[in-house]
């Protein structure tokens, strides 16, 4: 991952994340396409881990991440509640030591076979 | 005779099956709805509901109607189980004063909890952090389903009021299980709720499982009420209602899992 915010601390496979270290505990932030976004708020509504808010000019709301985003399943709800799909989570959470993600690929849409 | 058919005595018995078909219009309908389909067909309508399913943590105020919880929860009566030993019972609660009432104790458990097990509240260093640190460590240790950073995480949420457990849903149906059922019935009620949430998808319903919902099970004034009692215990809860929003307008992406598949005397890796 290029992005430094989601970096995973190298640790042993039997280590506890620390909650509040980011990289430790990589909770997953959502993208927003600010041209796609007519700021509805329909997002910030249904997030289940209240991360989601508005903000910008009052004629011209954007949907974005809060600071705090901690707790981002990467469930997608908002991409499902969002019209234009303008807003989506493109890779799930993950922790660092006992709780790795293993034995997973990358997001896909539901595939025909 | 052995009481195991052979191929040839099964492909008969299919052939008996395709006589039938015509003098029973039952089995007709089931025969035809039974046929491959071509790859890359579009979504039947099981496969469509199963698709655009979402966990629903947002209502509308507007109740659901009773006959409508009871059609979902005779879905639920035909899930498989182990044994065919259906080891669930439900409680459905409609009224706003009761569920009102389970949320606040769960808000107070929750409460409790982090006090006991959130280090976050504390800076990195501190005696207080490091005290804490070491006793959810053993816990987690010792649960560590229960102690998942997840759950920890939505804990400390429901403690600081930022989530509410039962999600204000206008009806709430508690699963119980039979701790005397066959196998694993823990698993038996994963399926029947399944078939619970589906049944809902398909009606325009949302739901979401909350598995909170056991903390109940300490006030034994609220179980009373509630009539759970051994060898009963609530396992999980289904809320039901109307959701905010399209939530179903459009399926996610969501990330692919490993498929060791064995075939020809070969292993692939699939995702």
């Amino acid at each position: 991952m290029s992005d430094s915010e989601h970096e995973k601390a190298h640790v042993d496979p039997d280590h506890l994340p620390v909650w509040d270290d980011p990289k430790e505990a990589i909770y997953h932030r959502v993208t927003v396409d600010l041209d796609k976004c007519d700021g509805c708020k329909l997002c910030v509504v249904v997030c289940p881990a209240n991360v989601l808010e508005l903000f910008g000019p009052k004629d011209n709301l954007k949907a974005r991440v809060k600071i705090d985003f901690s707790g981002c399943m990467s469930c997608n709800n908002c991409y499902a509640v969002c019209a234009g799909q303008g807003i989506s989570a493109s890779e799930p959470y993950d922790f660092a030591g006992f709780y790795e993600q293993k034995r997973i690929g990358k997001f896909e849409f539901p595939r025909k076979f | 005779m052995s009481d195991v058919l052979t191929e040839r005595e099964l492909e008969d018995l299919e052939c008996e099956l395709e006589k039938a078909d015509t003098k029973s219009g039952r089995i007709a309908r089931r025969r035809t709805a039974i046929h491959d389909v071509e790859e890359g067909a579009d979504w039947n309508e099981v496969e469509h509901t199963i698709l655009t399913r979402r966990s629903i943590r947002k209502f509308k105020g507007r109740q659901v109607p009773a006959h409508m919880i009871r059609r979902i929860l005779e879905m639920a009566r035909f899930a498989p189980s182990q044994g065919n030993c259906q080891p669930w019972s439900f409680v459905v609660v409609r009224d706003k004063e009761m569920i009102a009432e389970m949320e606040q104790y769960c808000v107070a458990v929750c409460k409790n909890m982090t006090a006991t097990i959130d280090y976050t509240n504390y800076p990195p260093g501190s005696e207080k952090r490091a005290a804490i640190q070491a006793n959810t460590e053993k816990l987690n240790r010792a649960s560590p389903n229960a102690f998942h950073p997840v759950p920890m995480t939505a804990i400390k949420s429901i403690a600081n009021g930022r989530f509410a457990v039962f999600h204000r849903a206008p009806t709430v149906i508690l699963i119980l299980v039979d701790k005397r059922g066959v196998g694993v019935p823990e698993v038996d009620i994963g399926v029947a709720g399944t078939n619970i949430v589906l049944g809902a998808q398909s009606l325009g319903l949302g739901t979401c499982w909350v598995g909170f919902s056991r903390l109940l099970s300490s006030n034994a004034a609220l179980m009373e009420r509630l009539a759970v009692a051994p060898p009963f215990e609530i396992s999980e809860a289904i809320c039901v209602g109307y959701p905010i929003g399209n939530p179903t307008q459009q399926a996610v992406s969501r990330q692919t899992h490993q498929i060791v598949w064995w075939e020809g005397g070969e292993k692939r890796i699939l995702f």
